[in-house]
């Protein structure tokens, strides 16, 4: 039999129980006969359905039954329609589909068919002799209305099934997405080396903080071997590192499946892309499974600064000592000085006595200022050595100012230049330690009359805000080259100079809670000191006896 | 041999000084500069002889005292000067001016100068001394 078209599911279905098309006309014709019996069959029906319990169960109540027995005897005149084509299919279809939606199990689907079945049968036979044939044109039909509300239920089944599969996955898909984003991110984020690595010891994962320590990008390094991109000593660091690999892999078979986490550490130097050190601690965990290569999983932590702030922390320590010897020292020197400056005044006036000539008296003379010279330097020395507290008091600025002034005054007159200053109508009044502060004020005047030429002129200069009070030693000298750190002990430009006197004034400003910076461009040079009014907030790190300790 | 010059207070007595230090070598030189101003200087060789001294009488009109030195130190001489003479001025010479801090609270307070000392300062010092001042 071909087709032009291709044949349909209904088609095929009714080829197979061979309903033809005289199937078709005996039943349209037995309708007449039929149709008189619907009212009886349906309500015959239900009550066979009332007097089963459980089928009965199905239904909400008497209303819907009344419904549904019309809806049965629309389905009856349908039987006996005459016309089966692919309308009568999907409309077939969609009544299963509502016995699916309704939730009808399907066995009371086909008792009841059964139900229906027999009782038409019961009739076509009583209808005369060609009886028997209706029966059977019945029966085909009636199995294909089975077989097609079957399919309803079988895709509701596959339905569910996709329905299940899908939700499944999502769940699935979800908690591998969490999982994803945990670890991966853990990995990451994760301030620690984290490398994984093969059985062979070629690097697998990297991650980004193994990036930022080594320089390299993952791509560079991914597929090298671990000991050799990094740099490692291959005879020493990376002979122990083989050797602990080597264990890993020993321990083959059950004893591999769980994580061998229990190995000490392993310091080792690495050398980043830039060729720069890094000093890593390893801690390595053997972690095989099934289905990943990498086998052991390498975290570092790099302790190159902690260990360089430990060099630096006894180096303190050292020097703290070194510090104090010094200071000892130092203190000491100033007795056979004192003895030798004594017996150079002697000299100086035995020599005037006795008439000397001028050569011999500046020899001493000589003598006298590098003494009084070497004792500035061990009092310089001992303010940086061994700082003393700091004695907070309200300080006038006009009153300090006074006193800086007349305390250079002679040295600006010798240089020719002028000191003025250049303080606010009304008083300022802060709280600090006034001989420091004199100290730092007298050390930035005294740096700027002689940085000065003839002529040149210096101010010292208070202004007050809300908060703090601004003092600034301006001069119209040459200038500082920039980048010169001025503030670091021992940097001096001054051949008599001890490098001292800025280093000092810096950590008295900063005891007090206070910045001092300079600003030095053409024509001008301004150290500027900002102090808070209120004095030092907190106990600086040299006046552990407190503000108040004199 | 300390050279000699006039004595600016002829006409007052001059001023007596009691000068501590356990450096004798330093001590007698600066003595002797002192007297060579017209100083009349008593030296004690250290702090025990400098109680001694101060326990005795005439008292100084100044005491002038080292003050890290064995045993007795500078700080317990100035002290008992003090309870002796209340007035009397106190001019401390030092290696070590913060152990003067021990010396805070004491009125008048005493003049402090550091070693090497700058003696034309001293001498100033010396003469500024207002003569009521002297014991």
């Amino acid at each position: 039999m071909p087709r032009s078209t291709p044949e349909t599911r209904f088609a095929e279905m009714k080829r197979y129980v061979v309903f033809s098309d005289e199937d078709a006309a005996r039943l349209a014709a037995f309708r007449a006969t039929a149709a008189p019996h619907f009212e009886r069959l349906t309500q015959e029906f239900y009550d066979r359905i009332r007097l089963h319990e459980e089928a009965h169960a199905v239904f909400t109540g008497e209303a819907q039954i009344a419904r549904l027995q019309r809806s049965l005897v629309r389905w009856l005149e349908r039987v006996f329609g005459g016309t089966y084509d692919e309308v009568y299919y999907a409309e077939t279809a969609a009544i299963g589909r509502m016995h699916v939606k309704v939730g009808l199990p399907q066995r009371y689907m086909f008792t009841a068919m059964a139900l229906i079945r027999v009782s038409l049968i019961d009739l076509a036979e009583a209808s005369g002799p060609d009886g028997i044939q209706v029966a059977r044109s019945i029966c085909r039909l009636l199995d294909l209305e089975l077989a097609i509300m079957l399919e309803s239920y079988r895709d509701d089944s596959i339905a569910r099934i996709q329905h299940v599969e899908r939700l499944e996955k999502e769940v699935l898909g979800r908690s591998l997405a969490q999982a994803q984003h945990r670890y991966v991110n853990a990995v990451e984020l994760a301030r620690v080396v984290i490398l994984g690595l093969d059985d062979a010891g070629t690097i697998k994962l990297f991650n980004r903080e193994a990036e930022r320590v080594t320089g390299f990008a993952r791509d560079e390094v991914l597929g090298a071997k671990f000991v050799d991109v990094l740099g490692i000593d291959p005879d020493r660091d990376g002979a122990r590192i083989r050797e602990l690999l080597s264990t890993f892999f020993a321990t083959t078979g059950e004893a591999a499946t769980s994580p061998v986490t229990d190995v000490p550490p392993l310091e080792t130097a690495i050398r980043g892309k830039a060729g720069h050190g890094r000093i890593i601690r390893w801690h390595f965990t053997h972690a095989p499974t099934d289905g990943d290569d990498v086998s052991v999983f390498a975290l570092g932590l790099d302790t190159t600064d902690e260990r360089a702030l430990l060099e630096r922390t006894k180096q303190q320590e050292r020097l703290a000592a070194i510090g104090t010897m010094a200071a000892g020292l130092a203190h000491e020197i100033r007795n056979p000085l004192n003895g030798a400056q004594l017996h150079t005044t002697f000299l100086d006036l035995a020599l005037r006595d006795i008439n000397a000539n001028s050569e011999l008296l500046d020899t001493v003379h000589v003598v006298r200022d590098e003494i009084r010279r070497l004792g500035g330097l061990v009092t310089e020395f001992l303010d940086f050595a061994r700082p003393r507290p700091l004695v907070v008091k309200p300080v006038d600025v006009r009153t300090l100012f006074d006193r800086v002034a007349q305390m250079t005054a002679a040295q600006a007159q010798g240089r020719e230049v002028t000191v003025t200053l250049d303080l606010p109508t009304t008083p300022i009044e802060f709280l600090a330690d006034r001989a420091k502060l004199e100290q730092v004020l007298l050390n930035l005047v005294q740096n700027a009359i002689e940085a000065l030429e003839r002529g040149g002129k210096a101010v010292l200069r208070a202004r007050r805000q809300p908060r703090t009070v601004t003092i600034e030693v301006e001069d119209n000298g040459p200038g500082i080259p920039s980048g010169s750190p001025i503030f670091d002990a021992f940097y001096s430009t001054k051949s008599q100079g001890t490098g001292l006197g800025l280093s000092i004034s810096h950590r008295i400003v900063t005891d007090h809670g206070g910045t001092i910076d300079v600003v030095t461009g053409t024509g001008a040079t301004i150290f500027r000191v900002v102090l808070p009014i209120e004095g030092p907030q907190t106990m600086s790190p040299h006046s552990p006896e407190g503000r108040n300790d004199g | 041999m300390i050279p000699k010059t006039s004595n600016d207070a002829a006409s007052a007595p001059p001023m007596k000084i009691l000068l501590v230090d356990d450096d004798e070598r330093s001590g007698h030189m600066l003595a002797g500069l002192l007297r060579r101003e017209g100083f009349t200087v008593e030296v004690c060789p250290g702090g025990l002889s400098g109680l001694q001294r101060l326990a005795c009488e005439p008292a100084p009109d100044v005491l002038v005292t080292d003050l890290r030195m064995p045993q007795i130190d500078g700080i317990t001489v100035a002290r008992l000067a003090r309870s002796h003479s209340p007035a009397m001025p106190i001019f401390i010479v030092t290696a070590y001016p913060d152990l003067a801090r021990r010396l805070d609270g004491i009125d008048p307070a005493p003049q402090m100068f550091i070693k090497p000392l700058d003696y034309p300062v001293l001498v100033e010092a010396l003469r500024g001394l207002p003569r009521g001042k002297r014991a």
